[in-house]
C-alpha cells in the first residue's frame, strides 16, 4: 500500500543538523496492523506525520497507493490524504466548541457530503460506538476514553483505508485502552490498514507487525 | 458547512464574552461614527440638487485683481451684469439676482425682524420650489406683493390661508401693505436658498448702474448646450465695453485700477466653495474641509476598532490553533479555513453593524447640534445610502478579518497539535498596531488640549476694552436729537452708568495721509462717550469733546496701528484726506489698540469720527450696573418702545456676542474632544484585551515566579512594563506630529497660545495613567492569584 525509501528528516539547530529520522525505509501492505515503538524522542510521531502527509522529509521517497507523494501537487496530495487517511491522537483533539455529534460530522462537511447522508452516517457511527446518548455533549463533559472513541469515530467516518494513531491509548487507563485496541482490531478485520504508535507491548500484540525506532533508525 | 461555521462563530462569541464585548463595542462605535459622517457628507453634497435642470444653473462670480497682484474673489456682483449679459448673450436663458435683506414687519403691536431675499421676478423660472398656495408663474409679478414660506405664513397669520392677505412691511422707512401672492413649502434643508420672504427687486426706486459694486448674487440659467468657458470670455468683452466710462471715472475719483473678471460657477458648487462663498442671501456656506476632517476621524475610529479585532484574534490564535489543526487533519483546506475566519469576522461585524444603526438613531440629535445639521436616516434614505452602508459593513468585516484569517489558516497541524506552537510572527505586528492606536490617541489628546487652551485664551483674552455688563441696543437710524433724547432718558435710571451711540455694522474705507499715501482702515462713527463707556484708554492727545464744537466736522481719533501704518512720529495734528468725498480731518488723539474685530484677525488701523454727516447713529452701547440686571433690561425695553415704536427691539450683551464669535471653535472643540474620548476608549479596551491574554498566557510563569518569592508588585510591574513601553513608543511618533499639526493650526490665529512642554507632559502623564489603569486590573488579578492553583491546572 505504501512504501518509504531512505527517508531523512532533520531540523537545523544552529549550524548542526539535528536528525530525527535517518535513512528510514519501510513497506506496508494493505490490511496490515503495524505498531511503531521506541523511546520518547526517537522520531515516532515524525514518522507518522510523514506517512500522514502532514510533514515532509528532507530526503527520500514516499509512494502511497502508487502515487509519488512527494512529487505530486499539493492539491492532489490533499485529495489523496482526504480520501484515504484518518488520524487519531493521544490528546484526542476534539473541537471544544462543538458537540460530539458536530465533531464527528465535521470531516463529512469537508468531504462535501450532503446533509441527509451526513445524518445517517453520523447516526450509524454513534450507534456502532454506543455513544448515541452522548451526542449533544461537549468534549469536556466526556471521560478520556469516551473522547478517544469520538476521536476514532471522527477518523473513520469518512471510511479511510489507513488509520494513523499516535499513542491513542496514552492518556487512557488500561481498561479503556483495551477497548480502543479491540476497536482497532475490528476495524483491521474489516480491511482497514492501521499504523499506531504505542509504548505498550501489550497493545503491540494486537498488531501484526512491530517497527522499533531508535534514534531515528529502524531497529527491527 | 455554513451552519457549522456559524455555530462555531456564535459559540466562540458567547464563550469569550470579554473579547466579544471589546470587538463589538469598538466596531459598533467606529461604524456608527462612519455612518453619521456618511449622512453628514451625503447631506453636504446633496445641496441644491433638487432644482430642475440644476446643471444649467450657474452663479456669476467676480475676481478682482489689483495692480499689486492681490486677487479678491467674490461670489457676488452688482446689479448690472445680470441684465446686460442676458440682453447680449443668447446662451443665457434667464437670470435672477438675489440679495439677503431683513425687513421690519408689523404684527399687531409688535415689530418683528424678518429675514428676506430681494429677488427678480424670474426667480421661480430658474429655481424649483413647491408652492402651498399661489403659483410660481404669477407670484412675483406684482411689485407690491411678496412670496412667503409656510412657516412665515403661520408666524403672521396662524394656520389659516395666507394667500391674498397683506403684510405691513417697513420699506423705504415707511410701513406699506404688501399682498401675499404665494406661499411656498418649507425650503428643503439641503438648499442654499431658504425662502422666508421674497421681495421683488423691481420695487427698487433708484436703479444702481454701477459695475464696480458687489453685493448680490447673480444667477443665470444657460441654454442646455452653452459652453460656460466661452461665455466667460464674452463677459470680459461686454464688461470692457459697457463699464468703460465708469472705469475711467473710478480711476480719476478714487484711483481704482483693479481689473474685474466675471466667471461662471456651477450652482451645485456654491455650497462647498471656499473661494466664492455662499453669502449675501445664500445660506449654510460650508467647507469641504469639515467633511474631510470628520471622515478622517470616523475612519480612524473604525480602523482602531478593526485593529482591536486583528490583535485580539491573532493573540488568541494559540487557543484557536488546536481547532485549526484539527480541521486541517480531518480534511479542511486553507481556503475553507480562510472562509470560516472571514465568516466569523463578518458575523461580528454584522452584530456591530446592527448595533451601530441603533447607535446612530440614538446619537443623531447630539450629532446634529454638534454639526449644525438636521440629519436623519429617513430623509437621506435611498439606494445610495443603503449601498454605502452595506459597503461600510463589507469593508469592516474584510479589514478586521483578512489578516487574522490568513495567519490562522496558515498554521500547520503538526505544530499546533503537538504543543510546539510558538507564535512569534504576530508579535511585532501586534506591537506596531498598538503603537499606532496609541499614537493616534496621544495625537488626539494633544489636539484636544491645544484646542481647549487656544479657545480659553481667546475667550479670556483682554480685548483692550470692557465688554462686561454692556448692552448693545439696535435702534435703527436716529437723528442727533433722537439720539440725545434716548441717551438722556436712559441715564435717568441710576443702574445705567453710561450710554454711547454708534453707527451700526463695521465699515472700511480708504483715505490719503502724508499727502499721497493711501491707507485703508476701519471707520466708526461715535461720540465723546464711546471711549469712556468702553473704557478704551488714550495714549496721546484728547478725546472728542463738547468743548470743541468743531470736532464734529474736523476731528478724528485713530488707533496705534493706524499711526504705525501712516508712519507718523507726531500723530497729533496730522491730516486724513477722504479724497472721494473731498473732506479732510485732523487727528486730535490716539487710542490704545483694542480688538474691535474678533481675535481671528490682528488689529487693523481704525479711525473714529464723530461727524454726524458720515453716518447717523443706529446703535447704543449701554453700560449697566451688575446689580439687578433684569429690571434694568426692562427699563431699557420700556424706554425703547416709547421712543422707537416703529423699530423691533433687539439687544445683545456685548460679552455674549463676543463669545459667539468663537462658536465654530467651540463646536470643533467638542467634536475633537468627543473623538479623542472615543479613540482612547476603543484603544483602551483593546489594550485591556491584550493584557488579559498576556496574563493568561503567562499564568504558569507568574505562578512559578510567585512560588519562587516574587512580590505582587514585582509581578504587576512585570506585566505592565511591556505595555508601557509601547505607549512610550507611541508618544515618540505622536508628539512631533502633534507639534507640527498644532503649529500649522495655530498659524490661522494671529493671537495664539504657545505650544509648551507642559502640554506634552500633561498628555504623557494622562496617557501613562490611562494605560496603567487599563492594565492594572488584569495585572493585579494575576499577581494576587493563588500560584498553586494556576500551576495545578497546567
Ligand atoms: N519543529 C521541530 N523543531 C526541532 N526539533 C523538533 C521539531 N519537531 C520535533 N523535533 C524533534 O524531533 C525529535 C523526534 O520527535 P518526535 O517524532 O515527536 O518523537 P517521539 O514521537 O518519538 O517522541 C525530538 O527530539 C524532537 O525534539
Ligand atoms: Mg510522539
Amino acid at each position: 500500500m505504501l512504501e518509504l525509501k531512505n527517508i531523512f528528516r532533520w531540523y537545523n539547530s544552529g549550524v548542526n543538523r539535528a536528525f530525527v529520522l535517518r535513512d528510514v525505509s519501510l513497506n506496508i501492505e494493505q490490511g496490515e496492523f503495524v505498531s511503531i515503538m521506541g523511546p520518547s524522542g526517537s522520531g515516532k510521531s515524525t514518522l507518522l506525520h510523514i506517512l500522514g502527509m502532514m510533514d515532509e522529509p528532507n530526503e527520500g521517497e514516499y509512494s502511497f497507493l502508487g502515487e509519488n507523494v512527494l512529487k505530486i501537487k499539493e492539491k492532489q496530495r490533499a485529495e489523496l490524504y482526504k480520501k484515504h487517511i484518518g488520524f487519531v491522537f493521544q490528546a484526542y483533539h476534539l473541537i471544544d466548541e462543538l458537540t460530539v455529534y458536530e465533531n464527528i460530522e465535521t470531516p463529512l462537511l469537508y468531504h462535501g457530503i450532503g446533509s441527509s447522508e451526513r445524518k445517517s452516517m453520523v447516526a450509524d457511527i454513534l450507534d456502532r460506538f454506543n455513544i448515541v446518548g452522548k451526542k449533544d455533549l461537549f468534549p469536556n463533559q466526556l471521560s478520556g476514553g469516551q473522547q478517544q472513541l469520538v476521536g476514532i469515530a471522527r477518523a473513520i467516518i469518512t471510511k479511510p483505508n489507513l488509520i494513523l494513531a499516535d499513542e491513542p491509548t496514552g492518556n487512557l487507563n488500561s481498561k479503556q485502552g483495551q477497548e480502543i485496541m479491540e476497536l482497532f482490531k475490528t476495524l483491521n478485520d474489516e480491511g482497514v490498514t492501521i499504523i499506531q504508535v504505542t509504548h505498550s507491548e501489550k497493545n503491540a500484540t494486537y498488531g501484526s507487525r512491530v517497527i522499533e525506532l531508535l534514534d531515528g533508525r529502524i531497529e527491527r | 458547512m455554513l451552519q457549522n461555521y456559524l455555530k462555531i462563530a456564535i459559540r466562540n462569541l458567547l464563550h469569550n464574552k470579554v473579547f466579544s464585548f471589546i470587538n463589538i463595542a469598538g466596531l459598533s462605535i467606529g461604524l456608527a461614527c462612519c455612518m453619521l459622517i456618511v449622512l453628514y457628507t451625503k447631506d453636504e453634497i446633496s445641496y441644491d440638487r433638487f432644482h430642475k435642470n440644476v446643471n444649467q444653473i450657474y452663479r456669476i462670480t467676480s475676481t478682482e485683481t489689483s495692480p499689486d497682484g492681490k486677487v479678491d474673489k467674490y461670489g457676488i456682483t452688482g446689479m448690472m451684469p445680470g441684465p446686460t449679459f442676458k440682453a447680449q448673450l443668447p446662451e443665457i436663458e434667464n437670470f435672477v439676482r438675489l440679495q439677503g435683506e431683513s425687513y421690519n414687519i408689523k404684527k399687531g403691536n409688535e415689530i418683528l425682524v424678518q429675514d428676506a431675499l430681494k429677488v427678480d421676478s424670474s426667480f421661480f423660472s430658474i429655481f424649483t420650489f413647491d408652492f402651498v398656495e399661489g403659483s410660481p408663474k404669477t407670484a412675483l409679478k406684482d411689485p407690491q406683493s411678496v412670496v412667503i414660506s409656510e412657516e412665515v405664513a403661520e408666524k403672521y397669520f396662524g394656520k389659516v390661508s395666507a394667500l391674498g392677505k397683506t403684510l405691513s412691511i417697513n420699506y423705504d422707512d415707511t410701513f406699506q401693505p404688501f399682498t401675499v401672492a404665494g406661499v411656498t413649502k418649507k425650503s428643503p434643508q439641503n438648499s442654499s436658498i431658504k425662502i422666508d420672504l421674497l421681495m421683488p427687486f423691481h420695487r427698487e426706486k433708484n436703479h444702481d448702474d454701477q459695475w464696480i459694486n458687489f453685493y448680490l448674487n447673480t444667477i443665470v440659467k444657460l441654454k442646455p448646450f452653452a459652453n460656460p468657458k466661452a461665455l466667460e470670455a464674452k463677459f470680459a468683452s461686454i464688461y470692457a465695453k459697457e463699464a468703460k466710462g465708469q472705469l475711467i471715472e473710478a480711476k480719476e475719483k478714487w484711483n481704482f485700477q483693479s481689473t474685474i473678471q466675471y466667471g461662471l460657477q456651477p450652482f451645485l458648487d456654491v455650497h462647498l466653495s471656499t473661494d466664492f462663498r455662499a453669502a449675501n442671501g445664500l445660506k449654510d456656506e460650508s467647507d469641504p474641509m469639515y467633511s474631510y476632517v470628520l471622515m478622517g476621524l470616523a475612519v480612524f475610529l473604525l480602523v482602531i476598532a478593526c485593529i482591536n479585532f486583528v490583535n485580539l484574534t491573532v493573540a488568541r490564535s494559540v487557543k484557536r490553533g488546536k481547532e485549526i489543526g484539527i480541521r486541517k487533519v480531518v480534511g479542511g483546506d486553507r481556503k475553507q479555513l480562510i472562509f470560516q475566519f472571514m465568516g466569523e469576522s463578518f458575523v461580528l461585524s454584522l452584530i456591530a453593524f446592527l448595533l451601530a444603526i441603533f447607535l446612530v438613531e440614538l446619537t443623531l440629535p447630539i450629532f446634529n447640534t454638534l454639526a449644525n445639521k438636521a440629519l436623519s436616516l429617513k430623509y437621506l434614505f435611498d439606494f445610495q445610502l443603503i449601498s454605502s452602508y452595506f459597503l461600510l459593513f463589507l469593508f469592516t468585516g474584510f479589514l478586521a478579518g483578512i489578516y487574522p484569517s490568513l495567519v490562522l489558516s496558515s498554521f500547520s497541524p503538526v505544530d499546533t497539535l503537538y504543543g510546539r506552537f510558538k507564535f512569534s510572527k504576530g508579535s511585532f505586528l501586534q506591537k506596531s498596531l498598538v503603537v499606532f492606536q496609541f499614537s493616534l490617541a496621544a495625537f488626539m489628546m494633544m489636539a484636544t488640549l491645544v484646542l481647549y487652551t487656544q479657545f480659553d485664551f481667546m475667550v479670556k483674552q483682554d480685548l483692550g476694552y470692557d465688554d462686561k455688563n454692556m448692552v448693545d441696543v439696535s435702534t435703527g437710524r436716529m437723528t442727533l436729537s433722537e439720539t440725545h433724547t434716548f441717551k438722556q432718558e436712559l441715564l435717568q435710571n441710576p443702574s445705567i452708568e453710561k450710554v454711547a451711540p454708534r453707527q451700526s455694522g463695521s465699515w472700511r474705507t480708504i483715505a490719503k495721509v502724508n499727502g499721497k499715501q493711501e491707507i485703508s482702515f476701519a471707520i466708526d462713527v461715535v461720540d465723546e462717550d464711546y471711549l469712556p463707556t468702553l473704557k478704551i484708554p488714550m495714549v496721546q492727545g484728547r478725546n472728542f469733546s463738547q468743548d470743541f464744537p468743531s470736532d464734529t466736522s474736523q476731528s478724528v481719533l485713530v488707533n496705534e496701528t493706524f499711526v504705525k501704518e501712516a508712519g507718523w512720529k507726531n500723530p497729533i495734528g496730522q491730516r486724513v484726506n477722504f479724497f472721494s468725498s473731498n473732506k479732510t480731518y485732523q487727528v486730535v488723539g490716539v487710542v490704545k489698540d483694542y480688538h474691535f474685530n474678533t481675535l481671528h484677525e490682528s488689529i487693523k488701523p481704525q479711525l473714529l469720527t464723530c461727524d454726524p454727516k458720515r453716518s447717523s447713529f443706529a446703535q447704543l452701547s449701554v453700560k449697566i450696573k451688575p446689580t439687578d440686571i433684569p429690571s434694568t433690561l426692562k427699563f431699557i425695553e420700556k424706554t425703547f418702545k416709547k421712543l422707537r415704536p416703529t423699530q423691533p427691539y433687539i439687544y445683545d450683551f456685548k460679552d455674549q456676542s463676543n463669545q459667539k464669535q468663537y462658536e465654530k471653535e467651540a463646536k470643533w472643540k467638542q467634536i475633537i474632544s468627543f473623538s479623542a474620548i472615543l479613540i482612547i476608549f476603543i484603544s483602551c479596551i483593546g489594550l485591556f484585551g491584550l493584557a488579559t491574554l498576556s496574563a493568561e498566557k503567562r499564568t504558569k510563569e507568574i505562578g512559578i515566579r510567585k512560588v519562587l518569592g516574587a512580590s505582587a508588585l514585582a509581578i504587576v510591574s512585570m506585566l505592565t512594563k511591556d505595555f508601557l513601553k509601547l505607549v512610550l513608543a507611541s508618544v515618540v511618533f505622536a508628539f512631533p506630529l502633534a507639534w507640527w499639526a498644532a503649529n500649522k493650526f495655530l498659524e490661522n490665529y494671529p493671537y495664539r497660545i504657545q505650544i509648551s512642554t507642559w502640554m506634552f507632559a500633561t498628555v504623557f502623564v494622562l496617557l501613562v495613567l490611562i494605560t496603567i489603569l487599563t492594565i492594572s486590573y488584569q495585572a493585579l488579578k494575576s499577581a494576587l492569584a493563588n500560584p498553586v492553583k494556576s500551576l495545578r491546572t497546567e
